[in-house]
This record gives structure tokens, C-alpha cells and sequence, in this order.
């Protein structure tokens, strides 16, 4: 069973997954927000698609940037209007608000788009298949992988080699130590909010790349599965959210083929049962935290 | 006469509806060594919370070099020169000590110049060379503290203080601490360090403040303090407290 | 004399209590003898709201855990006790697969509300002690997750709920007196449970989760009951529900009406009685007007397109307000006291000028 079309199918569902939960668990790691108008951003990107390409009659790569620019700012906007104001607040305020961001978001494209669903252009290659050593898979497939290997690489270098990078990372572990480091408390939440609005919009056009629609509630399926990726991967670092993608990825796969087909309808059920019956035992996800740990003596 | 670098005027502070601080005033000169000491919730950490900006203080006003810095954020207080060495170290475990210190010159970044502020910092405390490149969670409590100083130092600040550096660190490595202070304070900083340990604090500084339930209870110089003081006293609770009865 | 005194500070300190019936009482009394049929209506959704409201902020006001499931234990409620109560004939045409011994159950509507909470209630005691364990984001996204269970389930089991598809048949009983007198019960019963020794444990375990375990608390143990109490009333509260409305589907138990549900908590106030009770009237005042705009504006066709969302944007943009001015909701986490305006404050130090 495991050939080369299942691992290319559970390598770019993975990547798809990794993109979308990485972007979630940067917020997170910095503010402690679990952000519910993530799926949002995601929505937000698909609607830039639609609008550059029938609208504004936009080059097929322009709309994906149009597309990746409406989700990051979005993303920079809703952490300006409503995150900020209520950062110092308890965390429960902080949910409940960004539970708010997302219903009002899906409401103002209700009212200011349709309820209908849009058809989405992109490109041809995006329907394309292609067949590799014997397995025929989608082009897209291939494509997705390939960014987010690419995403992966530039963000770990941004994380690692630059202060700023440094400073995220640093704020993930003591945000107010490192305000006393100098790093000014708003550059590195906003900074986090537009990486994550960068994220969401390049798995968006992933993501609506497979159905070629997009209508006001589209963000709502990505918004769960990077929720269950983060937990099951681990909420403390961006390594975590990937491992978590690719498992939930593999996870999805597997079940997709084992399950009969009586109960593929219940196939969101079981994976969150699995993922729950997981966290039971290790409520940390499969990665744990950093160092955080301090030794005496 | 010159201005102080620091003066603190009458603060107040308090967490929800507790009051920490009832009115502490203080003055650190340029090139003193001064100590705020006192014992467990006296407001020894409050005190320089509210000077750093993490605390909002109800009342009073904190001028530094001139410049009011009360009620601004910790990050634009840093900027002008005002460093903290927090308690318990508060090293970024994840991070390399090189990272650290990268951070801890966060404001004050020049590429020549860091090059050899990294030399000197390696001069005064080897270890950290050694070190360089491991996550700072690795390191024992001792180098932590040695690496916060480090990344506080990384920062040229014109007012470093330290907030109970010995803490939780073993004999040995408690008097390396205070060499280290001393020295620092001979090469020209001027700091302000907060102590539970007043004996081996007053042995290095110039002048201290003595701190009992969010008041300032005397100020003076380290040889007034030590001689018009009983330091047991206050610790012990002096003659106010009643005779230990219980046989150790 | 003093026995007097003693029972009007008593009187004092739940004043909260009568504070909050006797107008909605007195209101329900009006309504019912001069309302519209269309105030009758909103009236009555206000009263099982209140429940629904109630039974939330037992579980989350004292707990300080987001319970997203909430709105699920309010549909295990409505289905069972609309399957107990449905004329079988009806069941067997409504919904074509169910289950042939589920068919032929039938029971008066009062015990089949009864049993619809102790399913709901059962069935947080079979799922609840794991998810107690789980605290903060790793907890706030697992009960979320379990919402989408409770979802799919409903949605995809034919052979109980009519699968995506409008259960109907549900024997009308909840008129505006039957709500009234769910709601007072609900209202003493929250009240209750927020005051009693359960309740302040619960209590202290969301100050401070380690401050309480230190003092020999269990807090997997207290959340525990406090999540089967609360999933109690929720399931009263489907039951009463959907013996109004008559007819529903899996839509009616999903997260836009957990949002309604939430903004109610949110707006008036999760940590105390007082302020559940605000949220649901503001919300629920709001709401209709904001329909009513909606309404007239799609009707007077003022606009070329139909609006849709309107209600739902403007609540969300109202939440978002609240939480920046009042995180704590209008009211707060302090009960209502009387007299109104000499609450009972917190004592805030003033400046003791005493030689500083």
C-alpha cells in the first residue's frame, strides 16, 4: 500500500497541514493566543484571488500575490483593531475575541460579497497531472511541496539568523524580558501577525486550489485541521506545528483508505478522537518545549 | 552640585489591591554603586520593576538623566540607558548565549563595536566563550547569571541594575558574583543592585537604602549602615521580636 | 431585633436573586396578558436562552474554561427528548431510518425532558473526566474539537437525528409560563451552585489552578462535576427548547448559535449570575433589533442585494468592544446588590497620607 502515489499524496497533504499550522503557532507561541480567525485570513486570501482574476483581470501570479497580500493584511489589521487592545487581558478574553474577528470577518463578506460560493481561477498547471515513476498525481501536489520546503528553509533562516528572528523566538520563551532587551513588545506581535497572514495566504491558494471555490465560511476546515495539528504536534514551537502537519497529514491518509466506506462520513470524528485519546497521554504534543527548564546551582 | 542620574521620587505601587510601595525615594549618582536592600516583600523588586517600566506605579515619578521616564514602556526606558538584570536571571533557555547576547545589544547595535564587546565581555567572563554557541538553558545557574549580566552589559547601559544576582547560586559562586560587581563598578559603571544579603553587599558599595514594608526605613553611607544598623535586626525582626523559645 | 437584622443583611447579600426575578416575572406577566404574538415569542426564546446562559456559566463563569461543548449537550437534550416524546407515527414518516426500538419509545413530554438532561448528563460523565485534565489552549482547543464530534455525529447519524436533516414532529409544550418557570429554577440553581462549597472550589481553581491544588483541591475532580451539572442544564435546556421550536437540525447545536450563547456570557459578565443575566437581555434586545433593521431594509428592497450577516456582524463588532472597555463583561464578576448604586467595592487602598 505504501507506493509512491500514497506518498506523494501524504507528503503534499502534510506540507498543506505544516503551512497552516505553522502559521497559527507563531501567534501563539508570542501571545498566547489561540487565533480563531486564523481560518479567516485563509478565506480572506481565497476572496483576493477571486477579485484580482475576475474583477481587476490580474496575471495568474499577481493574483496570487494580490491574494497573499489581502490575508497578511488582514491579519496585521484584525491584530491592530482587536488583538492589541486586549493583548493584557485575560487569555479567555483574548479567544472569545478572536472568535468575534472570525464571525464578524465571515459576516462582512456575507454581507458585502454573497453567500454563494465564487469560482477561483488559477492557472492550468494547477489541474495538471503528471505521472512520475509509475504514479500519476497532481501537479499541484508537487507544487505544494516544493513551497513548502522553500517556506520552511527562508522562515527557519529568518528565525535563526536575524535579530528580529531572534527576538520572536526570544519573546516566545520571556516576552518580558524581552521588552527589556529593548525589542519593543508591539514590532514582534505585529511582526508574528503578518508572517502568520503570509502563511495563511500561501496555503490558501493551495487550499483553494483544490476546489477552485471559495465562499464566507472556506476558512473554517483549515482553521481546524491547523488546530489539531498545533496541539497534536506541540503548541511550544514552529517544529512542532510541522511535525504536527505532516502526522496529521499521514493520519488523514491512512484513515481515508482503511476506514470502509460506510464510515468515511465519520472520518473528521475519529481523527479527533484519535488526536484527543493522544493528548490524553501526552497533553504536550509529540515535540515538547524548548529549553525551558532552568537549572539551579 | 550635579544632578543624580536617578532619582526616584515618593513611588507608590501596588498589584490589584495589595500596596507594595508606600513612598520610596532614592538617588543613584553617576559612578556609585548603590544598594536597595531589605528582606523578602520589603519592595526591593517592585521598586526597580517600576523604575524598568514593568510596573505601573500609582504615584510618584522616576527621572533619569533628566528625562521623566515614569509610566513609559520598559522598551523605550532601556533605550535610554537604563538596564535591569532581572530576578532569577530570566536567560532565554532556547536560545544560544550567543543569541542572548546578539539580543542584549539590541539597542545599541554596531557591527565593529559588538565584535569587540564580545571580546571584552569574553575577557571578563571566560566561560561564555566556551559557551558560545549552546542554548543558554544549558547552562549551569552561575552561568546564567554571568550570561544575564553579559547581555545587560551587551547594551551600554549608563545605569545597570542588578536584581538579587545570588540568589539561588552556591557560596562559591556567590563571591565570583560579587568580584564581578566590584569590578565593574571600578571600570566606571554606575549601579544599582538589589540585595537580600546586605552583609556581603555592604562590603562593595558605596552607599545603600534600606528598604521594610515598601518604606525606605534608612539611607546612608555603607559604613553608616553598617555601624548605626544591627543588619540582623532586620532580618530577624530585632527587639521588636519575641525571643525564639522554640530549642533548635 | 437582631434576629431581624441578622435576616436583612442575609436578605442583603442575595439580593442578586430577587433582583433578578421579580422583574422577569413581572415582565413575563406582562407580556403574557398585552404582548403581541411576536413579543410572546421573543420573550419565551429569551426565557430558554437564559437557561441555556445559565447552565454555560455554571460550568465556564466558575471555572474559567471556554466550554465549547455546551451547545452540544443543549442538542443531546433537544434529540432525546424529542425522540421520547414524538408521536411514534410521526417518527416512523419524519425520520425513515431510525431505529426501529427508538421508533416505538414514547413518553409525556415533562419526563422525556427529564430523561433528555440525564442523557446529556450522562454522557459528560462519560467523556468529561479526560477533558477536565486538559488545562488552557491545549483544553480550549480539544472541547472545541469535541463540539465538532458532537457535530458530525449528529449530522451523520441517520438512524437517531434524521442526519442533516430537519427532526420534526416535537409535541409543542413550552409556552411562555413553562420557560418563566424554567428559567426561575435555572436561576436559583446557578445561584446555588456558584455559592456552594462545589462552586467556590471551582471557583478557586480558576484564580489560581496551583494555589488551589496546594489547599488538597481536586481540580480535575471539582471541574468534573461542575462540567456534568452544567451539561445537566444544558440538556433540560435543549429539552425545553426544542418543545418550542418543534423542529430542528444539527445547524441549531453548531458554533454560530455557541456564538450567540457566548456573546450572551461574554457581554454581561461569565464570572457571576448577574451579569449572564444582562448579557442574555442585552443580546437578545440587540439581536431582535438588528433582525428587525435587517428585515426592513431586505423588504423596503433599499438595497439591490438581500443582506444577510448584518445581525451577526454587528454582535461580533459589539463583543469586540466590550472585551476592549470591560473584559469582565458590563456587569462584572461581582452580583448585583441592593441598594444598585452602593455597590459593594473592592477594597481599593486609598492614599494613607500618614508621613510619608
Amino acid at each position: 500500500m505504501i507506493d509512491l502515489e500514497f506518498l506523494i499524496n501524504t507528503l503534499s497533504l502534510g506540507s498543506l497541514y505544516a503551512l497552516l499550522a505553522l502559521g497559527l503557532v507563531l501567534v501563539y507561541g508570542i501571545l498566547k493566543l489561540v487565533n480563531f480567525a486564523y481560518g479567516e485570513y485563509i478565506m480572506i486570501a481565497g476572496y483576493g484571488l477571486y477579485f484580482s482574476a475576475t474583477v481587476l483581470h490580474l496575471p495568474w501570479w499577481a493574483t496570487m500575490l494580490f491574494g497573499v497580500a489581502a490575508a497578511v493584511l488582514t491579519s496585521y489589521l484584525t491584530e491592530l483593531a482587536a488583538f492589541r487592545p486586549v493583548r493584557n487581558k485575560s487569555a479567555n478574553a483574548l479567544i472569545v475575541t478572536s472568535f468575534a474577528v472570525s464571525i464578524f470577518l465571515q459576516n462582512a463578506v456575507l454581507i458585502l460579497v454573497s453567500p454563494r460560493a465564487r469560482a477561483v481561477q488559477l492557472p492550468p498547471i494547477f489541474s495538471q497531472t503528471v505521472n512520475i515513476a509509475g504514479a500519476t498525481t497532481p501537479v499541484r501536489n508537487l507544487l505544494i511541496i516544493g513551497t513548502t520546503i522553500t517556506v520552511l528553509i527562508l522562515l527557519s533562516l529568518l528565525m535563526k539568523k536575524t535579530v528580529l528572528g531572534m527576538a520572536m523566538r526570544a519573546a516566545a520563551d520571556k516576552f518580558t524580558t524581552t521588552r527589556l532587551m529593548g525589542v519593543p513588545a508591539n514590532l514582534v506581535i505585529s511582526a508574528a501577525f503578518i508572517i502568520s497572514g503570509l502563511l495563511a495566504g500561501i496555503a490558501s491558494i493551495f487550499w483553494i486550489g483544490r476546489s477552485a471555490s471559495v465562499d464566507p465560511v472556506t476558512g473554517a476546515a483549515p482553521l481546524l485541521i491547523a488546530f489539531i495539528a498545533t496541539v497534536m504536534g506541540g503548541m511550544h514551537s514552529p517544529t512542532g506545528a510541522v511535525v504536527g502537519g505532516f502526522v496529521y497529514g499521514l493520519l488523514f491518509n491512512v484513515l481515508s483508505i482503511t476506514l470502509p466506506a460506510s464510515m468515511i462520513s465519520y472520518r473528521d470524528a475519529f481523527m479527533f478522537v484519535i488526536v484527543v485519546l493522544f493528548l490524553l497521554f501526552r497533553p504536550e504534543g509529540i515535540i515538547k518545549g524548548g529549553y525551558t527548564e532552568e537549572r539551579v546551582g | 552640585m550635579t544632578m543624580p542620574m536617578l532619582t526616584v521620587e515618593n513611588l507608590m505601587a501596588s498589584y490589584g489591591v495589595v500596596r507594595a510601595l508606600h513612598g520610596v525615594s532614592l538617588e543613584v549618582n553617576e559612578g556609585e554603586l548603590v544598594a536597595l536592600l531589605g528582606v523578602n516583600g520589603a519592595g526591593k523588586s517592585t521598586t526597580l520593576k517600576s523604575i524598568t517600566g514593568i510596573l505601573r506605579p500609582v504615584k510618584g515619578s522616576i527621572t533619569f538623566l533628566g528625562t521623566e521616564i515614569t509610566n513609559r514602556k520598559p522598551e523605550w526606558i532601556v533605550k535610554q540607558g537604563l538596564s535591569l538584570v532581572p530576578e532569577g536571571r530570566e536567560i532565554f533557555g532556547s536560545l544560544t548565549v550567543e543569541e542572548n547576547l546578539r539580543l542584549g545589544a539590541f539597542v545599541s547595535y554596531q557591527r565593529d563595536r559588538y565584535k569587540a564587546d564580545l571580546k571584552e565581555i569574553f575577557e571578563l567572563f571566560p566561560i561564555l566563550e566556551e559557551r558560545f554557541s549552546q542554548p543558554g538553558g544549558l547552562l549551569s545557574g552561575g552561568e546564567q547569571q554571568m550570561l544575564a549580566i553579559a547581555r545587560a552589559m551587551m547594551a551600554h547601559p549608563k545605569l545597570l541594575m542588578l536584581d538579587e544576582p545570588s540568589l539561588g547560586l552556591s557560596p562559591a559562586m556567590t563571591d565570583s558574583i560579587f568580584v564581578l560587581i566590584k569590578r565593574l563598578r571600578e571600570m566606571g559603571s554606575t549601579i544599582l543592585l538589589v540585595e537580600q544579603n546586605a552583609e556581603r553587599a555592604l562590603e562593595i558599595v558605596d552607599r545603600a537604602y534600606l528598604l521594610a514594608n515598601g518604606e525606605v526605613d534608612f539611607a546612608g553611607s555603607a559604613e553608616d549602615l553598617k555601624r548605626k544598623v544591627d543588619i540582623a535586626s532586620v532580618y530577624f525582626g530585632g527587639d521588636d521580636a519575641a525571643p525564639c523559645e522554640v530549642p533548635l | 431585633m437582631s434576629l431581624f437584622a441578622r435576616f436583612l443583611k442575609l436578605a442583603q447579600k442575595h439580593s442578586a436573586l430577587p433582583m433578578i426575578m421579580i422583574p422577569v416575572v413581572l415582565v413575563g406577566i406582562g407580556v403574557n396578558m398585552f404582548g403581541s404574538s411576536l413579543l410572546l415569542n421573543v420573550y419565551t426564546y429569551f426565557c430558554v436562552s437564559l437557561i441555556m446562559v445559565l447552565g454555560l456559566q455554571m460550568f465556564m463563569g466558575n471555572s474559567g474554561i471556554l466550554n465549547w461543548v455546551h451547545i452540544g449537550f443543549v442538542g443531546v437534550g433537544a434529540y432525546a427528548s424529542g425522540i421520547l416524546s414524538t408521536a411514534p407515527l410521526v417518527k416512523s414518516m419524519g425520520v425513515p431510518n431510525m431505529f426501529p426500538a427508538l421508533v416505538e419509545l414514547n413518553m409525556p413530554v415533562i419526563p422525556a425532558i427529564m430523561v433528555g438532561g440525564l442523557v446529556a448528563a450522562l454522557l459528560a460523565a462519560i467523556i468529561g473526566y479526560p477533558l477536565m485534565r486538559l488545562s488552557d489552549f491545549v483544553g480550549v482547543i480539544t472541547l472545541f474539537a469535541t463540539l465538532i464530534v458532537f457535530h458530525v455525529i449528529m449530522t451523520q447519524w441517520d438512524n437517531v437525528t434524521n442526519g442533516p436533516r430537519t427532526f420534526f414532529g416535537v409535541p409543542e409544550f413550552t409556552t411562555l409560563t413553562v420557560a418563566l418557570i424554567g428559567a426561575l429554577i435555572a436561576l436559583a440553581v446557578a445561584y446555588w451552585f456558584r455559592e456552594s462549597g462545589l462552586g467556590l472550589r471551582l471557583r478557586a481553581s480558576r484564580d489560581d489552578r496551583y494555589a488551589a491544588m496546594s489547599i488538597g483541591i481536586d481540580v480535575v475532580r471539582v471541574r468534573y462535576y461542575g462540567f456534568i451539572t452544567s451539561a445537566l442544564v444544558a440538556g433540560l435546556a435543549g429539552g425545553v427548547w426544542a418543545h418550542f421550536i418543534t423542529s430542528f437540525s444539527p445547524k441549531a447545536f453548531y458554533i454560530s448559535e455557541m456564538f450567540i450563547l457566548l456573546s450572551m456570557v461574554v457581554i454581561g459578565g461569565s464570572g457571576s449570575i448577574s451579569g449572564a443575566f444582562m448579557g442574555t437581555v442585552f443580546v437578545t434586545v440587540g439581536r431582535e433589533l438588528l433582525r428587525q433593521v435587517e428585515g426592513t431594509i431586505n423588504n423596503a428592497h433599499l438595497l439591490s442585494f438581500e443582506v444577510y450577516g448584518l445581525t451577526e456582524a454587528v454582535m461580533a463588532i459589539f463583543m469586540i468592544v466590550i472585551l476592549i472597555w470591560r473584559p469582565g463583561g458590563v456587569v462584572g464578576g461581582q452580583e448585583l446588590r441592593w441598594p444598585l448604586f452602593k455597590r459593594n467595592k473592592p477594597i481599593v487602598t486609598k492614599e494613607v497620607e500618614d508621613g510619608v
